[in-house]
């Protein structure tokens, strides 16, 4: 069985009188261990719907399984846990505390984790040195240039072991050489350590590389769906 | 999250924003510092009232007159009242009456007020004053019954007298040396010819007692005499012996005036010496004495838990009965209004440093927005958002509570100093006009936190429902 699949998903948001629709009949399904991209253009619902699968927003229709467990069923303070636990999610501002460097920042997520105090400085090391930034430990955001930026926010994500790792459009706000170190971390996490990644982007090229199954969206609607076999 | 993480997240947070945390916390201090001076000042006046009633045990003690006065009346100021008992007839507080009184069961002790004034000479130096009459018997209540040295007299026919403290210090330049205690003399002390004695010293020294008495038969030659410019008054000058046998220690501020006398005197020694005058204040309400009668009687009980037999029992004798006992819940009342009112006071300091809070708390979460995003797209639950900012509050709340009531002591002391050396006559212990009981200080910390949570209340509820994706779409 997969591990999220999502039958008519569907999302309107309601700006006073006014109806904005989001996401329409939205069906996929990703295996466990898939790289999945979202690609499509800007205002077709990619983010609206990581958000959904991330349990950052809940859908207007619709069903959403995420490891057998129904999204839309959930209390808010289960999918509170379900962010906390099952998912971690990088963005494309990075979304890091500003006046916290960087093992603070990994350690905030081990608290929300309920990860006793003695351990916490030692996991968000070893976390911060798996990305590549063993020497940067106690820089905040501000001395840090976006690739290291975006390695925090993975080594954040990474902090409660969560089964899936959601990325929305994380190297929109860096250079090619840069994006590429970024993709090959999110590979090798996807390759070696058997996370299942979902990543948004508008670089269909790099998509088409890495991913085991791609969606097309426009309107809100998904137009495309590839599978490995296709993308090679 | 469990508490210490959140309390070491919120040190961190108001860390970061230091001079606003500081601003916002010296509000509740300056609130919290208003409040407990306040409140620690009516309780304080409280307790010296209530300490000096229980020094002199009021409570066990009831005098009796001859008229019933309605004390309150003449209170309020109802004057036809107050004449009306002067031009009434009252009972004759005679010598069958004291016995009656003193068969009424609960009743310890009765016996006539008398007091008198006179002339004393002890150790070279002079002095006029006021003495009162008391059976040895007294010496079972407070404050007689622990004196500062010697014993109370056991004998009502004694020569023996107590002194008290102050006395000494005021009347006659003695100036007493005490354990522990630092007493030295100062310069203006050796000028003014002041003597240092140890309190044993001066048992069983000898007291001259001159008291005045009329000679009528002396009357007539006055009266020539003012005619021929040579006036001889009509007064026999009566010079009675007697020693020291103890020195009743001083009272404090709120205590004095409960009991007259400079010296306190045997009864029936008092009844034996010729002098002059009315023998207390009660005899102004009697001007039509009877001779053979008494102006006022002092009653103690053998417990004060019979106050209200005693009492009703005297009142079926028709005569007057007064206890400071009623007057005590009339004075608690007063400073139960009193200690609202200051603190009212107080709590309106406090509440604006609420006030405070919840700003401080709404620009930060205006601030923190992405932050607030962030803290739940890694897995914050509402409860823990809103947790953070009570506990933030709360530490403001806390911290501003201790340092506050540092303040507030400091305050205190700093009033009770001027006081004490501003305004005190030199010579008098020192008051403490501020009493900060414990329930004062638990109940100022609680009030602080519950105020600084309940300014959290809003800001915290709001941050809890910030919506992280829109906290978190890129800028
Ligand atoms: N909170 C909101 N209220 C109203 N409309 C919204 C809200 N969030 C998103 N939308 C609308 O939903 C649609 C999808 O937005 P979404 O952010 O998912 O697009 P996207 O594909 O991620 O775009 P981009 O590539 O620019 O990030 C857009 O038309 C957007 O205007
Ligand atoms: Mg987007």
């Amino acid at each position: 069985m997969a591990l999220i699949q999502t039958i008519g998903l569907a999302k309107t948001y309601k700006k006073g009188k006014v109806d904005i629709p989001a996401l329409h009949d939205v069906t996929f399904e990703i295996n466990e261990g898939e790289f999945f991209s979202i690609v499509g253009k800007s205002g077709s619902g990619k983010s609206t719907l990581l958000n959904l699968i991330g349990g950052l927003d809940t859908a207007s229709a619709g069903t959403i399984i995420f490891d057998s467990k129904d999204l839309r069923k959930m209390s808010r303070s289960e999918l509170a846990n379900h962010r906390r636990f099952s998912v971690g999610m990088i963005f494309q501002s990075f979304n890091l505390v500003k006046s916290r460097n960087a093992l603070e920042n990994v350690e905030l997520a081990l608290i929300f984790g309920g990860v006793p105090r003695n351990i916490r400085r030692k996991k968000a090391t070893d976390l911060l040195t798996q990305v590549g930034l063993g020497s940067r430990l106690t820089h905040t955001p501000d001395e840090l240039s976006g690739g290291e930026n975006q390695r925090v926010a993975i080594a954040r994500a990474l902090a409660n072991n969560p089964k899936v790792l959601l990325a929305d459009e994380p190297t929109g706000n860096l250079d090619s050489e840069t994006s590429g170190e970024i993709i090959q971390i999110l590979r090798d996490l996807n390759k070696n350590h058997h996370l299942t990644v979902i990543m948004v982007t508008h670089d269909l090229e790099t998509a088409e590389i890495v991913s085991d199954q791609i969606i097309k969206m426009k309107d809100g609607k998904i137009v495309d769906q590839l599978t490995k076999t296709e993308v090679l | 999250m469990n508490f210490t993480d959140m309390i070491i997240l919120a040190f961190s947070n108001l860390w970061r924003t230091k001079l606003r945390t500081l601003l916002t916390t010296l509000g509740v201090v300056i609130g919290i510092g208003a409040l407990t001076s306040m409140v620690s000042f009516g309780t304080g006046m409280q307790k010296n009232v209530t300490d000096a009633f229980k020094n002199n045990d009021l409570f066990t003690s009831i005098t009796v007159t001859s008229k019933k006065v309605n004390l309150d009346e003449i209170a309020t100021g109802n004057v036809g009242q107050m004449a009306e008992a002067l031009k009434s007839e009252g009972k004759p507080l005679t010598d069958s009456v004291l016995e009656a009184i003193r068969a009424i069961p609960g009743v310890e002790l009765a016996y006539p007020n008398l007091e008198f004034a006179a002339r004393i000479k002890l150790l070279g130096d002079s002095a006029s004053l006021n003495v009162a009459a008391m059976p040895g018997a007294i010496r079972q209540y407070k404050p007689f019954n622990d004196l500062l040295a010697g014993a109370f007299f056991t004998s009502d026919t004694s020569r023996s007298v107590v002194i008290r403290e102050e006395t000494l210090s005021s009347r006659l330049k003695i100036k007493l040396l005490k354990k522990g205690g630092e007493v030295t003399l100062t310069h203006s002390d050796s000028v003014t010819g002041v003597k240092l004695m140890h309190p044993d010293s001066l048992i069983g020294k000898t007291i001259s007692l001159v008291t005045m008495s009329v000679n009528k038969s002396k009357i007539p030659m006055a009266l020539l005499g003012m005619m021929r410019k040579n006036p001889e008054m009509p007064f026999d000058e009566t010079i009675t012996e007697v020693k020291i046998c103890g020195i009743l220690k001083r009272q404090g501020e709120f205590g004095r005036g409960v009991f007259n006398g400079n010296l306190i005197i045997p009864l029936k020694t008092a009844e034996a010496i010729p002098k002059l005058g009315f023998s207390s204040v009660w005899d102004l309400l009697d001007q039509k004495k009877k001779e053979g009668a008494y102006g006022s009687i002092h009653v103690r009980l053998s417990d004060m838990k019979r106050m209200n037999e005693v009492k009703k029992a005297l009142e079926e004798m028709e005569v007057g009965v007064f206890t400071i006992s009623d007057q005590l819940a009339e004075i608690k009342r007063a400073f139960l209004i009193l200690d609202s009112l200051l603190g009212a006071i107080g709590a309106i300091a406090l509440i604006v440093a609420g006030l405070g809070i919840i700003n401080t708390m709404v620009m930060s979460i205006l601030e923190r927005t992405r932050e607030i995003g962030i803290m739940k797209a890694i897995g914050g639950s509402e409860n823990e958002i809103k947790m953070i900012f009570f506990v933030e509050a709360a530490v403001i709340g806390f911290i501003g509570a201790i340092f506050g009531l540092v303040l507030g002591w400091i305050v205190t002391k700093i009033a009770t100093f001027v006081m004490n050396t501003q305004f005190l006559p030199s010579g008098e212990d020192p008051i403490n006009l501020f009493y900060f009981p414990v329930w004062l200080i638990l109940g100022a910390i609680a009030f602080s936190l519950l105020i600084s949570l309940a300014a959290a209340l809003y800001p915290a509820t709001r941050a809890a429902r910030i919506d992280p994706v829109k906290a978190l779409r890129h800028d």
